[in-house]
């Protein structure tokens, strides 16, 4: 507009130099994308005169002219000159791409006829999105950062999609406004249409229906703005996610019926023109909103709250009762995603019934809040339970960092008397004449109970064991002394064994001598006596158990003939027999005598 | 001998002098709360005859019979499992603790002893520890005696006799020392153990620190592995192994 001013300006400058010639000028954008609303303005310096408005191509939908007159009035040197201008300006919307020609408009004073140059426009295929392109989309590039305050210029009624942040973490609640922008008088918005948000999650603010527009200037122009809806997004993913415009119908108040070129102004509209409302598309630019994931290594006890909160723990009660509800409630306060934060991992003790908390979420977003984990807990079993402290960790994007929240856990001491759910049904066991009602344990049994008093074990005790040792000892002890008995009776033995033949040899000397004096009857006894000492000796047989037939045997075993066996017994049966007969029928004395000396002599040859 | 005699007289008549009553005075006492339905009492008296030094098998049927009508099943698997190492073949004790053991809550897949250890066991607990180890001794003595006829007799067929018997004595004695010996280490170092807490957590490690195994709930027996201050290796009935306070179990 302004520059318009200017060309204007200069425009009368030249013609007060030129002296009131009439120029027509026309000013229109060398392209224009398809579907764009795009202006022509025509302005020529008079008001006197008929202009005549080109013939614009078919595939163009003209509104319009808009007619606006200025008059300037100037004293120079005392000279008056009065300027006139008239602008005309067409709304036009080219349907289909390619290259048009506007052709010359004219106009006829009473004077003159002039007539303006024609135009070349270039019509791109370029869709919706990209209305207001040329300059709607440099400014919104240049003001990135600034989120595309201003609306589009060239436009009349303009839409915006105003972000709190074009840069977030993962989950990091965004404020959006959806923003109206308007130069004309509308009636009314229909069809608001929102794009789909792919990648966010929305939550509506609740935003009082727009009723009065409220007057802004930006850039110098002055706009009526509203706001029509406020919202939050939750990027959902991370990466440059693409917010697609929003639509929306508005009713924009026209005016309609005959046009004085002469008073063709929307202010004397109102009065002189009957005005009807004309619904018109607009809608937002795309956005973009860069989402940065949220760093890894994650906490354990992350579970998706991103933003600033502070956490408290309380429960109904240290002490309960065993199978009561007790309930211990964890509260997560601030601004930040308190919708998708969730629940705390606790460890209850075991022991204790835990239940799906119940959570209750108030306010959120990028207001305070304050979400509520209420976890129902039943204690079923007795005892002192130690709820450990509640650890929470949250994304804070303001640090860029991790934060674990702590709130304090719980001694919880439960009293009560298990196992009082009686009413189970009694037990039958199948069968076919005994009922079975129940089942209890066998009664005690009383009496005088045959009480002992603890005894230590015998077999953890030294003593014990010495028994043992003491009783191996004393076995030793008689076998070694029985042991040397024996050995010392069989050295006796052994003596005699060898002295046998001497002894018998003496013994039948001194009964030779008995002879030899006469002692007749004391021969005989002193020659049994020398065999029979003889015989035990050498068969190691004690005098007192010696007999006829264990000596027979004794001989047998050692293989003596029997010659000599029957040799023995005669002399033995001679001596007994003369020993009872004194009076001598058999052998003499001398002679037996004789015999005796020769059988033992017999004897050690066999025996040795 | 004598002298253990003469200690345990004098710790009686100590206990009798504290206690006022006679033991078996107060043991038909607690039959008679029992019998009237105040089966506390009557625990709390079996209970305190036993920690005075009092055994029999009746007095820990009763006090495990008692305990579990005052609802303490754990405790009453504790005697009852006593009980049944005084008298293995008793039958009420075998059916009271089964009953006891089907009202607690862990259940476990118990694998069966080998068949000739629970035999041995069975013949080791079928008379005290001292009777063992007497007749042991006593068949010793015979075993050296023939022994020694053996050793000094010269006739043939006493000698071939005395050996064997000999021989056949000795092996009988060592067996009865072996069954002296683990009666012993079953009626006085038994390594097993009721939890008696409602409810424990089995540790990888002695102390808080260790990661959580599993949960005992009263009443399981458990046989203690190593033991570590104030805590104790236990190895649960299928085999797992784990740390648990000492103070939330009773040896049996």
């Amino acid at each position: 507009m302004r520059r318009t001013t200017t060309v204007l300006v200069l425009f009368l400058a030249s013609l007060a130099a030129l002296a009131q010639e009439v120029t027509l000028t026309v000013d229109a954008p060398g392209s224009a994308a398809a579907g764009e609303r795009f202006r022509i303005i025509y302005s020529v310096n008079s008001t006197d005169g008929q202009f005549t408005p080109p013939k614009f191509d078919p595939s163009f939908s003209v509104q319009g002219p808009q007619q606006s007159t200025s008059r300037n009035v100037q004293w120079v040197n005392g000279d008056v000159k009065t300027v006139s201008t008239t602008t005309l300006v067409y709304y036009v919307v080219a349907g289909t791409p390619g290259t048009y020609t506007i052709p010359a408009a004219t106009f006829e004073s009473r004077k003159v006829t002039v007539s303006s140059p024609e135009k070349q426009i270039v019509i791109t295929a370029g869709g919706s999105s990209q209305a207001a392109a040329g300059q709607g989309q440099q400014q919104g590039q240049s003001q990135s950062a600034n989120t595309g305050e201003s609306p589009s210029a060239g436009t009349d009624v303009s839409m915006k999609i105003l972000l709190s942040e074009r840069e977030v973490y993962f989950g990091e609640p965004v404020t959006g406004t959806l923003k109206l922008y308007t130069r004309i008088n509308l009636s009314g918005i229909q069809e608001l249409r929102y794009p789909d948000f792919k990648g966010f999650l929305k939550e509506d603010i609740e935003t009082p229906p727009l009723r009065s527009l409220e007057t802004e200037v930006i850039d110098g122009v002055q706009y009526g703005t509203g706001v029509i809806q406020r919202f939050v997004l939750y990027p959902q993913v991370s990466g440059e996610l693409r917010i697609d415009p929003a639509e929306m119908t508005v009713l924009v108040q026209e005016r309609t019926g005959t046009r004085d070129p002469f008073f063709d102004d929307p202010f004397f509209d109102n009065f002189f023109s009957s005005v009807s409302t004309v619904p018109r598309k607009v809608a937002t630019l795309p956005v973009t909103v860069r989402v940065k994931p949220l760093p890894e290594p994650r906490p354990a006890d992350f579970h998706g709250a991103v933003g600033s909160f502070t956490m408290e723990s309380s429960i109904s009660g240290a002490d309960a009762k065993l199978n009561d509800a007790i309930t211990m409630t964890v509260t997560l306060r601030g601004t930040g995603n308190l919708n998708l934060a969730g629940e705390p991992v606790i460890n209850f003790p075991q022991g204790i019934e835990k239940y799906d908390p119940k959570v209750t979420l108030r306010g959120g977003g990028t207001a305070t809040g304050t979400k509520v984990f209420e976890y129902l807990l039943i204690p079923r079993n007795t005892g002192t339970f130690e709820i450990p402290p509640v650890s929470y960790s949250v994304f804070d994007p303001r640090q860029g960092k991790y934060v674990t929240l702590r709130a304090g856990g719980f001694s919880v001491s439960v009293t009560g008397t298990p196992g009082q759910e009686e009413g189970a049904a009694p037990v039958y066991i199948p069968g076919e004449d005994v009922k079975y009602l129940g089942q209890d344990i066998r009664y005690i049994r009383n009496g005088d109970g045959r009480l002992t008093t603890l005894s230590s074990p015998l077999v953890s005790t030294l003593h014990y064991w010495l028994w043992f040792a003491l009783a191996l000892f004393v076995a030793g002890a008689v076998l070694l002394l029985r042991r040397g008995q024996m050995k010392r009776n069989a050295d006796i033995a052994g003596l005699r064994n060898r002295r046998a033949s001497r002894n018998a040899r003496t013994r039948l000397a001194k009964a030779n001598a008995l002879l030899k004096s006469g002692k007749n009857d004391l021969v005989n006894a002193e020659i049994a006596r020398a065999l029979w000492g003889y015989l035990g000796d050498r068969l190691r047989i004690p005098q007192s158990e010696i007999t006829r037939d264990k000596c027979n045997a004794a001989l047998r075993q050692r293989n003596t003939g029997e010659d000599l066996l029957t040799e023995l017994d005669m002399v033995l049966t001679a001596t007994e027999y003369s020993q009872y007969a004194p009076l001598s029928e058999g052998e003499s004395p001398a002679a037996l005598a004789r015999r005796a000396a020769a059988l033992i002599g017999r004897l050690d040859d066999v025996l040795d | 001998m004598r002298r253990i005699v003469l200690i345990n007289i004098l710790f009686l008549a100590g206990l009798l002098g504290l206690a006022g009553q006679s033991a078996e005075e107060r043991y038909s006492q607690a039959g008679q709360l029992y019998s009237s339905g105040d089966y506390s009492g009557a625990a709390a008296i079996y209970r305190k005859l036993w920690e005075e030094g009092f055994r029999s098998e009746d007095l820990l049927y009763n006090t495990g019979n008692a305990f579990f009508k005052a609802g303490d099943n754990a405790t009453a698997i504790l005697f009852y499992e006593r009980a049944k190492l005084m008298a293995p073949a008793d039958e009420d004790i075998d059916y009271n603790l089964q009953i006891a053991r089907s009202r607690i809550t862990d259940r476990f897949e118990t694998v069966p002893q080998l068949f000739f250890v629970r035999w041995f066991d069975f013949l080791a607990l079928l008379t005290s520890t001292n009777i063992w180890a007497v007749t042991a001794l006593a068949m010793f003595i015979t075993s050296l005696l023939l022994a020694l006829v053996f050793l000094t007799k010269s006739r043939a067929r006493g000698r071939l006799l005395s050996f064997w018997l000999s021989v056949a004595t000795l092996i009988m004695a060592l067996l009865m020392i072996s069954l002296a010996v683990r009666n012993n280490s079953l009626v006085n170092h038994n390594r097993k153990a009721v939890i008696t807490c409602s409810i424990v957590t089995g540790r990888s490690a002695p102390g808080e620190t260790g990661n959580e195994l599993f949960v005992l709930h009263s009443g399981t027996t458990v046989t203690v592995e190593q033991e570590l201050g104030e805590y104790r290796e236990v190895r649960l009935p299928d085999g797992n192994k784990g740390w648990i306070g000492s103070s939330c179990m009773e040896k049996i």
